[in-house]
């Protein structure tokens, strides 16, 4: 039988003076308090057991441990319990269960700082715990109480697993010791609101991140969710101490996980500590050479890309139908590798290739060199293949807003059609305050017979940071979800660090440092429609294509393609990630 | 003998003759007739044919075979245009093993029309511009968009 805290506060109120009559096989049974914690209890004094008093909450915890650890153990056989520790003198129950409690958990060798539990000792998190940076105490392990109703468990009140785990007065732990002694803590439960808040002070001296062997993922499933949650709100609420507090807990209970929810909580973590201790994530244009390797992994993990390019492929294609001279400006160069299927696509149509100029513009490389150049030439050749005419420029820009019309080149309309493409970058124009306005003026000023964007399907641009956090929690658990279907290998790997690296720019940047700032397809509407572009729909073919192309993939368990209001939206079961639109300029504007 | 006799035992012996002399007729020595034989195959027999002797696996790299199987159910046929694009991109054989045959495992029994023809062109043309990276390629292996097509169908 479990016996509640609860329980035992609501007897300790209750009970008065008249215990006599209380049976005797109740080993909880306890008389109310007043009568001076220094006394023996005397009922159980009567079954033989001393206990104090005042120490009968905690023998009844420590009993419940007992229970649980034995109830747990039992599947690897209580060998282990039969050691040459010799148990004294049973009947000081508190002293002799502390005695259990330790040998049933022997406490870790002593390691230097790094917990030998966890099994990722160079995870950014454990590095931070154990240097202790920015003058933070480690050895202060304060939770207070967690406010919001992010954490309240709505289930049975009595139930103590609150979202603090690594709190040792929840059941369901095994064990929680610290390398030196064994825990000696005295907790006070206290009831804020419904939500029990614990304060727990350790006697230990120097800690790092306590070793803490969690059973049931499922629970903990939830707890790490509901611990994110909270170090966000107090990050929100600039309480600093509680977050890092939480941001160390949230790393114990990443590890208990498996799978997807390990990894997107691994990265939210690292994010978040990098929000606490002000650490800046590595610049962006130092990494462009890396980011585009890692885009390309992305690439081949998964139908996001592929299903961009192949839509917006589609829409140009339609737009171009009967030019004899088509041009191209590409917001989103990379590896051009949206382009060699368009090429083949205009090849083979009726009538004949057109004239195919790509103007292709991306951000400066860090050595140096003119990757634009190489990717051209590549696309070159293939041109040259496939006996497409082809004509290639490059530009390098640091952000889209520096572009000007008159920089590329146009060629009146009546000769040549163009159309313009963006995968996956306008969203980074809207942390300059202008810049977008600035992109979309110079789009009309292309007069482009169609305008592709391809963005994220989610609002990660709020004013409120914990909204933000929230929203893009959901969004890349169900990212990464897509990709456990995925068979692990060096691509995938690739592909989660470079959805890592978009989390950790989200959370922990701020201002014109944070780019990825994302919208959904009603907030880009809005937009492009006060600019005055009108959106033009995608036909059944772009639709057909997409279908086709996921059904090849992992035979289309899981993806789903959607159309809503002329663009396509690509998703993992019912939640749209990716949106493909097409735009054209409204004929209003001219 | 009488002259009967002897008349019968040389006719016999000429008949034999003239059997002995008819050319036996080999499919070997007739590669075309081979061909036209092998374009009217299904891909699995196909390849067990390709296997039987060194012959026919050379035999049976015209790419006009291949070029059948591809086409064989897409109504109305292709465009010449195509035989040049996709001869140059590396040909119908390589099409049919690297896109065709998997988009046909995985995809239901639908019948092999336009839109899955442009799909694994596509997915063809994106794979010869990566193999345009060898070279280029910051240390491992060349990237490929079909692997995704070559890794078996998750059974979960």
């Amino acid at each position: 039988m479990k016996r509640d805290l609860h329980q035992f506060q609501g007897r300790l109120s209750n009970h008065g003076t008249s215990s006599s009559s209380s049976s005797k096989d109740k080993m909880m049974m306890v008389k109310k308090e007043e009568d001076g914690g220094n006394m023996d209890d005397e009922l159980l004094a009567v079954l033989g057991y001393k206990v104090r008093s005042s120490e009968m909450a905690e023998v009844a915890l420590k009993l419940e441990q007992l229970e649980t650890m034995m109830g747990n153990v039992q599947e690897d056989g209580l060998s282990h319990l039969a050691t040459d520790t010799v148990h004294y003198n049973p009947s000081e129950l508190y002293s002799w269960l502390d005695n259990m409690l330790s040998d049933l958990n022997p406490p870790p060798p002593r390691s230097n700082g790094l917990d030998p539990i966890l099994p990722s000792p160079d995870s950014f998190l454990t590095t931070v715990a154990g240097a202790s940076i920015g003058g933070f105490p480690a050895s202060d392990y304060d939770l207070k109480a967690i406010p919001g109703n992010a954490i309240y468990h709505q289930n049975q009140f009595p139930a103590i697993d609150s979202s603090s785990s690594s709190n040792n007065q929840s059941k369901r732990l095994k064990s929680c010791s610290s390398p030196d002694s064994m825990v000696t803590s005295t907790s006070t439960a206290t009831q804020i609101g419904g939500v029990i808040g614990t304060t727990v002070t350790t006697t230990t001296a120097a800690e790092s991140t306590r070793s803490v062997i969690l059973v049931d993922s499922q629970e903990n499933g939830v707890r790490l969710v509901h611990a994110l949650m909270a170090c966000a709100e107090a990050i929100q609420q600039n309480n600093l101490t509680l977050a890092e507090a939480l941001v160390k807990q949230i790393g114990c209970l990443a590890v208990s996980q498996a799978g997807a929810m390990r990894k997107v909580a691994t990265y939210f973590a690292e994010a978040l500590a990098r929000r606490i201790y002000r650490l800046s994530p590595p610049q962006n244009q130092i990494d462009h050479s890396l980011s585009d390797t890692l885009q390309m992994h992305f690439y081949e993990t998964c139908p996001y890309l592929k299903f961009a390019h192949f839509t917006a492929n589609q829409a140009i294609l339609e737009a171009f139908e009967g030019k004899k001279r088509v041009h191209v400006i590409d917001f989103s160069m990379n590896q051009g590798l949206q382009w060699p299927a368009l090429m083949q696509a205009l090849a083979l149509r009726e009538g004949g290739p057109p004239t195919f100029r790509l103007t292709g513009i991306g951000p400066p490389a860090p050595d140096n060199s003119d990757h634009l150049h190489d990717v051209g030439c590549r696309l070159a050749q293939l041109a040259e293949v496939i006996h497409v005419e082809f004509e290639y420029r490059g530009f390098v820009a640091n952000s889209l807003a520096d572009l000007d019309a008159s920089m590329l080149e146009l060629r009146p309309s009546e000769t040549e059609a163009v159309a313009v493409n963006s995968v996956f970058e306008l969203h980074k124009l809207l942390g300059r305050p202008g810049g977008i306005e600035k992109v979309l003026g110079v789009v009309k000023q292309i007069k482009p017979v169609i305008f592709t964007v391809v963005e994220q399907e989610s609002n990660h641009n709020g004013p409120v940071f914990l909204d933000r956090f929230t929203e893009s929690l959901h969004y890349y658990s169900t990212l990464f979800d897509s990709l456990e279907g995925v068979p692990s290998s060096q691509d995938k790997v690739m592909s989660e660090v470079y959805l890592g690296k978009q989390i950790c720019n989200l959370v922990a940047c701020e201002g014109p440092d944070r780019v990825e700032r994302h919208e959904t397809l009603s907030q880009w509407g809005n937009r492009f429609g006060s600019s005055g572009f009108a959106p033009a729909n995608l036909g059944s073919n772009a639709f057909k294509q997409a279908s086709m192309l996921l059904s090849v993939y992992n035979s289309g368990q899981g993806y789903r393609v959607e159309e809503n209001n002329g663009c396509l939206m690509l998703g993992w079961h019912t939640r749209p990630l990716i949106t493909t639109s097409a735009w054209k300029l409204s004929t209003a504007a001219h | 003998m009488s002259g009967k006799r002897i008349s019968m035992v040389e006719k016999s012996n000429n008949k034999r003759q003239r059997v002995n002399q008819v050319p036996k007729f080999s499919i070997n020595d007739h590669h075309d007739v081979l061909v036209e034989i092998l374009r009217r195959l299904d891909g699995p027999s196909l390849c067990s044919a390709a296997c039987v002797c060194r012959l026919w696996s050379a035999v049976a790299r015209n790419d006009s075979i291949w070029e059948e199987l591809c086409f064989r159910q897409v109504s109305p046929r292709p465009s010449l245009s195509l035989r040049s694009v996709v001869s140059a991109l590396g040909g119908y054989r390589c099409l049919y093993f690297l896109c065709i045959r998997p988009v046909l495992a995985r995809l239901p029994k639908l019948r092999w029309t336009r839109d899955q023809l442009q799909l694994s062109l596509s997915l063809y043309c994106v794979h010869y511009y990566e193999r345009l990276y060898v070279g280029a390629w910051l240390g491992d292996a060349p990237p490929s968009s079909l692997m995704f097509l070559r890794k078996p169908v998750n059974v979960v």
